[in-house]
């Protein structure tokens, strides 16, 4: 009997799906199957438990867990618009200026390649009350003052945001910097020949223009949004009194510190949707976006 | 007159307010990152003082410990230096093979549910590293690969592969077909093709792939801190975890590794940076 | 009345100088050419009227009002350009809406504008549709008419037609022409196409290396070109060069050949002065093939090397002077290369040219 030949697509997609499927998916089976067991790392015999959907029902009826839950989300939010508009912002001014464009370039690149947990020591350095670079220059300056950064709740979530968007905002201007490079002169004058201000021109062609790139620049970040845990975990690990305790840091001590792996693993399911939920939601608008300008394949 | 006046005005204003607002931001950028390798070079009892000291001193004493081994509270750099290396060297090399496969596959070939698949793959890069350490610690515990370098690069391949990918895709689709198809004319055999024509034309493309994996792994943390536990597999940012004892941070000695962590990355960005940008925009616009 | 005026108009890039002081005047309801070789400052000059390039130095004034630091929006002028720079996220109305809807002008008069133009234009049919859907001469009519739905004082035009095949160059040509008879406003036209100058402009600007060379209708400049790049840039084929000498009343071309020296350059030359010898190919004619001509007319034996023959009339190759020229015959017959031929030349319509200057010398 002639065996049926794979496709040749298929074929050269097999080792990455096998790839994925032994480090990600069978992990994830598992860990969705765990999340039904009250299982603990310190007593194995839990894992053959079954106990349905208890630790669901635990972590949505526990408000620190919907307060690390919402903090996350409004955290994500906050973060990622202030990332595209300040990315937006330098691009803009990085694409007017007429020397050195290079350079500008090069130094924008620059916190792209600081690991999330460098990042997260470098500010717990510069934002430390006692010896940090701002409070130094805050002193040196005249006020007597030493701001508790990292130690008051809101202080706290401001300096880990600082940190976020630092270590960000650059990804969006590269790329949309990119997109504005890549942009078509033409219809820009045309429109400033038609009468617009810089502001009009901006928003009904450039804006329009520069939206797929918005949206490469939220899909590769919201692929990885769960990498601001790094930064959390070191400047605060959550703290103090839980104030900065977002979905990740809540989920990596139960899991760790309390050893009850059930429970995490569901929080764990619920931190994978909301990281799906942005990567597809942006994907969406990704597309939307192509075909408004006609870029569609 | 009077309006161009007006306008030769407001241009001027908007120059001023322009480039002090770049300068603003560049400073923000840089300083942080200055500061670190600024403190790396500066005795402790300066880092520590109080009232703080402006005029930085010169000292290589962080370095001279970092490199000293293990003794006087000296961390074993070398060892994580060389554990950082050869996972991400390994895993980056699978991984672009593998990705690169990919990426020709949504490239050059029509099939059903395509735009599904890749969504799917790309998901699969969304899961946070955090919420996959729960199971793979156990699993890997299991199968007995927990702490060592297998186990790590297995992770960051499957880590990096969707990226991989993503951006491969673009720049092969950026060649014409005509170039394989006038190679297999030419009689090449499809495989050949590959490797003897599109290849070569998008080696500068897969380079900046396999710098974007490079950088992924050599900085991942999330899952590095709980796959590894000895000196033998921990990486460097692991290692950075190192100078902090219960109460206190050893300021100069981190920043002294933090710096050597930069260096390898910064060479490989400025190397390809051109390369990284446009097929990060290429792949994600030319649908 | 919208007039336009350079006067002494500069730019520079750096030390590099692109435009070099040009005083230009343009009537209201003009419609003027600015043609030359790429690189000759005419797309240059065009966007320093538009306001997308800064102007170095001298003054532009639209309607009798300096405008040299206004914005484009405030010279109220419309635009097309090369590559019709249409938005490509908004359909063929609101591209040509577009100008109204940002002057926030009432939704229904936008729409009657707009449907005027559309009417004027052809393109009511593709309304709804996006740039990307349009085929290059369709997405030239847009942009022609966005331009127009302002009712602007002035129209530029960048080099509208150079994207579009043959034919449609010459249909679009004639839209045009009938346009401008239409709403009759000032136009400025950029081409390198001497054949768009010489068709559609009441006065061609001949630009090179960022000066004008000459200023005149495009009868003028066929007939009689300052120098020889006019000479040669106007017309097709171009104008015939030949080296020659002075030599008393007499001129001495390269491989000999002697001829009178044409009434309008008489008195003029010196003994021994170096000079280009020009006439148009349609004023060397085979005898028997010619259209009737008058003036002092001198005959010449010519061998006919290659033949291209145009319907009407056949271009003739042949050797006279020691140089390649053409020559044309009207009425044709088949001619076979290598055949000898008695050509008429017109003496009073020839030209001759300092061979040092280029100028022309004519009285």
């Amino acid at each position: 009997m002639p065996r049926r030949r794979l496709p040749e697509w298929f074929l050269l997609l097999l080792p990455a799906i096998i790839v994925i499927a032994a480090v990600v998916l069978i992990p994830l089976i598992f860990s969705l199957y765990s999340s039904f067991t009250p299982y603990k790392l310190t007593r194995p015999s839990t894992l053959w438990k079954w106990i349905g959907t208890y630790n669901y029902e635990k972590i949505l009826t526990d408000a620190k867990f919907w307060a690390a839950f919402g903090r996350t989300v409004l955290f994500l939010t906050i973060a990622l618009n202030l990332e595209m508009l300040l990315g937006l912002g330098i691009a803009l001014m990085v694409n007017k200026v007429t020397w050195g464009q290079r350079t500008l370039r090069t130094i924008l690149m620059f916190p792209m390649m600081f690991s999330p947990i460098l990042v997260g020591f470098q500010f717990k350095f510069i934002f430390n009350d006692n010896i940090g670079l701002v409070n130094n220059a805050l002193q040196s300056m005249g006020f007597n003052v030493a701001l508790p950064w990292l130690v008051d709740g809101k202080l706290a979530m401001f300096s880990i945001a600082f940190a976020e968007i630092w270590m960000s905002t650059s990804v969006f201007a590269i790329l949309i910097l990119a997109g504005l490079f890549a942009m078509p002169r033409d219809p820009l004058e045309a429109a400033k020949v038609d009468g617009c201000t810089p502001w009009q021109s901006f928003r009904h062609i450039t804006l329009p223009f520069l939206m797929p790139f918005i949206y490469i620049a939220m899909t590769i970040r919201s692929l990885d949004v769960a990498r601001a845990y790094d930064i959390v975990q070191i400047m605060t690990g959550g703290g103090p009194a839980r104030r900065t305790e977002l979905l990740w840091t809540l989920m990596s001590r139960t899991g760790y510190v309390d050893a009850r792996m059930g429970l995490a693993n569901a929080m764990g399911y619920v931190s994978i949707l909301l990281s799906i939920f942005f990567t597809v939601y942006f994907f969406r608008k990704l597309s939307a976006a192509r075909a408004e300008i006609g870029m569609g394949s | 007159m009077d309006r161009n006046q007006t306008h030769r005005n407001r241009r001027r204003a908007l120059k001023v307010l322009h480039f002090s607002a770049l300068f603003l931001t560049m400073a923000v950028i840089c300083i942080p990152g200055l500061w670190i390798v600024l403190n790396s070079f500066r005795p402790t009892v300066e880092i520590m003082a109080k009232p703080p000291v402006w005029t930085p001193s010169f000292t290589l004493d962080h370095y001279r410990a970092m490199f000293g081994g293990a003794g006087e509270g000296g961390v074993p750099v070398f060892s994580y230096f060389r554990n950082s290396l050869i996972v991400s060297v390994v895993s980056t090399f699978i991984a672009i093979l593998i990705g690169m496969s990919g990426g020709y596959a949504f490239a050059r070939y029509r099939f059903k549910g395509k735009s599904g698949y890749f969504v799917g793959l790309m998901l699969f890069r969304a899961v946070p590293g955090v919420a996959l350490s729960l199971p793979l610690f156990i699993v890997f515990a299991k199968v007995g690969i927990i702490d060592t370098h297998l186990g790590l690069i297995l992770v960051y391949v499957a880590m990096n592969v969707p990226f991989t990918i993503w951006l491969t895709d673009g720049f092969f689709r950026q060649i014409p077909k005509e170039l394989h198809e006038a190679a297999e004319i030419d009689g090449c055999t499809r495989w050949q093709a590959f490797w003897k024509v599109e290849f070569p034309v998008a080696k500068s493309g897969v380079a900046s792939a396999a710098i974007f994996a490079f950088l992924t792994s050599w900085n991942e943390f999330a899952l590095a801190s709980q796959l590894t536990r000895s000196v033998g597999s921990k990486t460097m940012p692991v290692g950075l975890l190192d100078f902090t004892a219960e109460f206190t941070i050893n300021w100069g000695g981190m920043c002294a590794l933090a710096v050597l962590m930069i260096i390898p990355a910064l060479i490989l960005t400025f190397l390809v940076q051109k390369h990284l940008i446009a097929g990060l925009t290429f792949g994600g616009v030319k649908g | 009345m919208t007039e336009v005026t350079l006067s002494n108009v500069v730019k520079k890039y750096g030390a590099h100088q692109a435009v070099h002081g040009i005083d230009l005047d343009i009537a209201d309801g003009e419609f003027v050419v600015l043609v030359g070789p790429s690189g000759c400052g005419k797309s240059t000059t065009l966007r320093m009227i538009a306001g997308l390039e800064d102007i170095s130095g001298g003054e532009v004034s639209i309607g009798g009002r300096v405008v040299n630091d206004l914005p484009p929006r405030e010279r109220n002028i419309s635009m097309v350009f090369q590559n019709y720079a249409l938005y490509p996220h908004m359909t063929v109305r609101e591209n040509l809406g577009f100008s109204l809807h940002i002057a926030k002008q009432d939704p229904d008069q936008i729409k009657i504008a707009v449907d005027d133009a559309a009417a004027i234009l052809g393109l009511d049919e593709l309304m709804d549709r996006k740039p990307a859907e349009l085929s290059g001469g369709q997405r030239q009519r847009v942009a022609m008419g966005r331009a127009i739905v302002r009712h602007p004082d002035v129209f530029l035009f960048d080099e509208p037609l150079s994207n579009l095949d043959a034919k449609l160059r010459t249909q679009m040509r004639a839209e045009i022409k009938k346009l401008h008879q239409r709403i009759g406003n000032t136009i400025i036209y950029v081409t390198h196409d001497q054949v768009e100058a010489m068709t559609l402009a009441d006065r061609i600007v001949l630009m090179r290396d960022g000066h004008i060379v000459q200023v005149g209708t495009p009868l003028e400049l066929f007939n009689t070109p300052v120098d020889t790049f006019v000479a040669s840039f106007i017309g097709s084929p171009p104008m015939n060069l030949v080296d020659g000498t002075v030599n008393g009343a007499n001129l001495t071309l390269t491989d000999g050949t002697i001829l009178p020296i044409p009434l309008t350059a008489r008195g003029l030359l010196h003994d021994g002065q170096a000079i280009h010898f020009g006439f148009r190919a349609d004023n060397l004619m085979p005898i028997g093939h010619a259209v009737d001509e008058e003036g002092e007319i001198i005959t010449l034996d010519l061998t006919v090397t290659l033949t291209e023959p145009l319907g009407t009339e056949t271009v003739l190759f042949t050797e006279f002077g020691g140089a390649e020229v053409q020559a044309k015959m009207f009425n044709p017959r088949p001619v076979i290369p290598g055949e000898a031929m008695k050509f008429q030349m017109v003496l009073d319509k020839c030209h001759v040219f300092d061979a040092k200057t280029g100028k022309a010398i004519r009285s």
